[in-house]
């Protein structure tokens, strides 16, 4: 077929009726189109390319891993941090005060003398630790409350969607500052705000995705079967929705250490001195004076987080392609 | 026709080629058209699905993605058309030459009101301010028997049925006195009683305005009639092209006689069994070095799988490209010796009541 | 058209009380009011003493701080369970009372009504931006899709959206504002266009990666309706290609963007935080993180609603929006 008729539908000449097309979309299915579409961009999703070939998306690329390389650089440093040959990030006065960059100290010293290389180092922990946890838990509590909903319909459907409805509506920072205000700043108080943040949208494409799916045929040949409610949640529904969640793992990872990041500039992060965190070294340096002397001591944590950042957005975008979850969530 | 036709043919082309590069490799979607247009004219182009028929249409009309590579001569009215769609020459399209698209469903833009949208092109083209382009637009509505035209121009197309819509479409397409209307499978996706309707408003609008016309259509039904030439493509290049007399009472190309064959007719008995053509249109990429309807012709013979048929004689008498022409004594001798074996040369079974030779 | 407006309202003012009872619920009951207001005097036990079982060690004879807490109790309604405490609340917002701030006993209205215009500059100048810089852009990428500036920008716009508001508001003030000096570090809101000059680093912040987003929202709509056979109709028509792309392809491809700019405003909100603190803006944004810090209660509180609120009217507008965009939602 040439282009064009691929395209146009173009009846062949053994004489099919005429094809049906869009532009007949009930306001019903337009308007829930576009939640959907909120939804999806609400979680910075970018849309596929429309000029691209299947086939070019299902190749995962060369940048592809060598962002996964960065992450996985990334989470080694984290996990093994205190392990490796750094100095005490919160040694005061391991060089003088705002000394460049040199060979002891690779990424200089900060206002306090300390070594800015192993503090980034330390930082890693505490943005992944919140970032993976956060994620974690929105995609469990989530995920549940989505295919319940999106399963059961009805009454419970309205309820949780109302609730979802009502996350959303607190814009996430805001939400997060009102949380982390009210409780102790601790790194499972931390996680858990920024986890809350992602309850909403995880959920409702988990229930976006239970509804394609709770009407094909395997689920209703399990119904007709006699299984149980659970029993078709867990087995039929759970491994087809898990993908289009999973793959959005990554790109809500990535939200979520930036969010960890913004409270840490705010200096409602997880508290105490120890605490070292990336946007936490940002603020640090972010004064006019140190910023003007003294460059290096934000540069470094934001061109490193930066990187990672990056990183997690550019892999999570390959993989939802290599995945296709747009079609899921339409 | 050409006994009876002015000296210069409006519309010219001349050994058109239209590739596209793909992932899998590049279509061949155009092969060597060329076919003369003369003023107040119809030349209908028939073809199935994927012969190349709208490419050509698109080609003419600059419409193609700009990933196509075009070669060959299309000249209108002694100008280079490709030439001045390169140069953006302004009040060329949409004045002299406009074309009509096969779906009004998606052929109007959604958020514009439809008297907005014929009322654009007089003012654009024309400088007509905005309420005489206005009114102008209710005229072209009424032209193209739309009812309640001045209520009509401040209504949305959703708000229309796909007959009134194509019924906008055209006056759209004929608000500046086209002298070329391109009409690009018009009544194919519109419900099947409004059909003949749109094609005899179509007819009678070009006779009224002295337009030429290009009719691509897939169903030679709708050419029978209507148009004064008729060029059967496939598998993007022109198998057949004669006048319409000749071509629907002395067809010599078996693609056209198959075609002829599977369209119902008035005439037929009930329950008259239609003969659809076997197999499907073959691929355009990398087309094997045969005559191209050779694996789904009933008259194929060995020769027809050792190269492309040159399409005969000169333009604008019938022309063919066919070694064993139907209706010719080549042709008989392939068909029965096709009998006699079971099958053709390109393997295609052939039983005795699988048509005969007209 | 009617029913389908009134059933949005509904689900509007239900969300708005849902929204404002889960923060009121939140504030009062994983933290303490009082404490915010008398300090460690919350810590005694007024019952205790008044039944005489605990020894009242109150220093001041002229006012015993078991009254203190009292009439700190009855002023703010402490002694009232939440629900009570909400309606009450509620009551006082419809008549215009957002509360007394804790600190500095000004009234919240007041404080609200001295930063807010700052932080809507902030927020207006940063849409602008970012629309300013997206449409024009996803026009051309769009236009010239997959050649040169087409990947260019697709790699440029992958590396705004990663770039945290924070990190980007730091390195723009480094470069803009201390290295070249294009801009004033300080802020300087005496007048109007010294505001909005020192306006322009803020909101570039805010807008640049909004920016990226909408430019590929945009291009990636763009070129699907410049494939829609009505753009071909138009191009058959003879029209030019700028005036196809502006009077026929721009607005039935706006609906992502339009999406967008209801969430993005929330993420806006949430930037501005970040940013007036950045570049010292004395903003709703800097007002809410200090409020937080010093347990302001009705500040925070009366903050949050307002940003929750407008978010969800906005929601609601971009809602009604679609219906201009597309006249087949306004039908039937």
């Amino acid at each position: 077929m040439t282009a064009d008729d691929r395209k146009t539908g173009n009846p062949t000449a053994s004489g099919e009726g005429p094809v049906p097309r869009k532009g007949r979309a009930s306001r019903e299915r337009l308007l829930w189109r576009f939640r959907i579409l909120r939804l999806v961009r609400s979680s910075r999703v970018p849309d596929d390319d429309p000029t691209e070939d299947a086939a070019v998306r299902r190749r995962l690329g060369f940048s592809f891993w060598l962002a996964v390389a960065w992450l996985l650089i990334m989470a080694f440093v984290a996990a093994f941090a205190p392990m490796l040959p750094v100095a005490d990030p919160t040694k005061v006065a391991f060089g003088g005060p705002r000394e460049p960059p040199s060979a002891d100290a690779w990424f200089g010293t900060d206002a306090l003398g300390r070594d800015v290389f192993s503090r980034t180092v330390h930082g890693a922990r505490i943005s992944l630790a919140v970032g993976g946890f956060a994620i974690v838990f929105g995609m469990v509590v989530g995920g549940s409350l989505g295919i319940v909903a999106g399963y059961f319909r009805g009454r419970l459907d309205q309820a949780v969607g109302f609730a979802f409805f009502v996350l959303l509506s607190f814009p996430s920072l805001v939400l997060a500052i009102l949380i982390t205000a009210t409780l102790d700043r601790s790194l499972l108080v931390v996680s858990l705000t920024i986890g809350i943040l992602a309850v909403a949208p995880v959920g409702l494409l988990a229930r976006a995705s239970t509804l394609v799916f709770a009407e094909r045929e395997f689920v209703a040949a399990a119904r007709v079967l006699g299984a149980r409610h659970g029993r078709i949640i867990v087995r039929e529904l759970l491994p087809n929705v898990v993908i289009p969640m999973g793959a959005l793992t990554l790109l809500g990872m990535a939200i979520a250490v930036v969010a960890e990041g913004s409270l840490a500039f705010l200096g409602l992060s997880v508290a105490g001195e120890d605490a070292i965190s990336w946007g936490k070294m940002i603020v640090d340096g972010a004064g006019l004076r140190d910023l003007q002397n003294a460059t290096h001591v934000t540069m470094f944590p934001v061109v490193v987080m930066f990187l990672t950042v990056l990183s997690l957005n550019f892999a999570g975008d390959r993989i939802r392609q290599y995945f296709d979850v747009k079609e899921l969530a339409f | 026709m050409a006994d009876l036709a002015p000296s210069a043919p409006l519309l010219s082309v001349r050994d058109l080629h239209v590739q596209f590069p793909t992932e899998r490799g590049t279509v061949n979607a155009v092969n060597g058209v060329s076919f003369d247009l003369y003023e107040g004219k119809t030349l209908a182009i028939v073809g199935e699905s994927g012969s190349g028929k709208s490419v050509t249409a698109k080609t003419l009309m600059n419409l193609l993605p700009r990933t196509a590579q075009v070669s060959g001569e299309v000249t209108y009215d002694g100008r280079d058309v490709r030439a001045l769609a390169a140069e953006k020459v302004k009040h060329f399209f949409g004045v002299q030459m406009t074309m009509v698209f096969q779906d009004p469903m998606t052929s109007l833009n959604p958020v514009k009101k439809v008297g907005e949208q014929i009322a654009e092109t007089l003012r654009y083209h024309l400088g007509r301010s905005r309420s005489e382009a206005l009114e102008e637009a209710v005229e072209l509505l009424d032209v193209v028997g739309m009812p309640e035209p001045a209520r009509r121009v401040s209504q949305y197309p959703h708000e229309l049925s796909g007959g009134l819509r194509q019924r906008v479409v055209i006056a759209m397409a004929l608000a500046c006195q086209p002298r070329l209307l391109i009409a690009d499978e018009p009544t194919t996706a519109v419900d099947v009683t409004v059909q003949k309707h749109l094609l005899d408003l179509l007819d009678e609008l070009r006779r009224n305005r002295g337009m030429s016309m290009i009719l691509i259509t897939h169903d030679l039904g709708v050419a029978h009639g209507r148009a004064d030439d008729v060029a059967v493509m496939y598998a993007g290049r022109v198998v057949e092209t004669a006048d319409a007399r000749t071509l629907f009472f002395d067809m010599r190309h078996p693609y056209t006689e198959a075609l002829l064959r599977s369209i119902p007719r008035i005439d037929d008995p009930v329950h008259h069994r239609l003969d659809p053509i076997p197999g499907r249109p073959p691929e355009l990429i990398d087309p094997p070095d045969e005559c191209a309807f050779a694996p789904r012709c009933i008259y194929a013979q060995s020769d027809c799988l050792g190269g492309v048929p040159e399409l005969s004689g000169l333009v604008g008498l019938h022309r063919f490209a066919c070694l064993h022409p139907t209706g010719t004594e080549r042709g008989m001798a392939a068909m029965s010796s096709n009998r006699a074996a079971g099958a053709t040369a390109a393997g295609l079974p052939v039983t005795g009541s699988g048509g005969g030779s007209g | 058209m009617a029913r389908f407006v009134v059933r949005r309202v509904v689900l509007l003012v239900a969300v708005l009380f849902a929204v404002t009872f889960l923060g009121f619920s939140a504030m009062n009951l994983l933290g303490d009011p009082l404490v915010n207001v008398v300090g460690v005097l919350a810590e005694l036990d007024c019952e205790g003493i008044e039944a005489g079982l605990v020894e009242d060690t109150t220093v001041d004879a002229a006012s015993r701080d078991c009254d203190t807490v009292a009439a700190a109790k009855a002023q703010y309604h402490l002694d009232q369970p939440v629900p009570v405490r909400y309606v009450l609340w509620v009551g006082d917002l419809a008549t215009g009372d957002f509360g007394t701030s804790f600190q500095n006993d000004q009234p919240v209205s007041q404080v609200i009504r001295e930063k807010l215009p700052e932080t809507l500059i902030l927020l207006v100048m940063a849409q602008i931006v970012s629309l300013g810089v997206a449409i024009p852009w996803g026009v051309i990428a769009a236009y010239r899709a997959n050649r040169a500036f087409d990947r260019g920008s697709t790699v440029a716009s992958f590396g705004l959206l990663s770039v945290p508001n924070f990190a980007l508001g730091v390195v723009l003030l480094y470069l803009l504002a201390l290295r070249w000096q294009v801009f004033p570090s300080a802020y300087e809101g005496d007048n109007l266009g010294g505001l909005v000059f020192s306006m322009v680093l803020p909101a570039v912040t805010l807008g640049l990666p909004l920016a990226a987003s909408y430019q590929r929202l945009l291009r990636t709509d763009l070129i699907t309706t410049l494939q829609e056979d009505f753009v071909h109709m138009a191009r058959a028509k003879g029209l030019p290609p700028l005036r196809i792309m502006f009077r026929h392809a721009l607005r039935p491809s706006m609906f992502s963007v339009i999406t967008v700019f209801g969430v993005s405003t929330g993420a806006l909100i949430g930037g501005s935080l970040v940013v007036e603190q950045i570049f010292g803006i004395p903003g709703i944004g800097r007002e809410i993180v200090t409020a937080v810090v010093r347990d302001d209660f009705p500040v925070v509180l009366a903050i949050v609603m307002l940003v929750a609120c407008t978010f969800v009217v906005l929601n609601f507008v971009v809602d009604l929006l679609y219906s201009w965009l597309d006249p087949r939602v306004r039908a039937r």
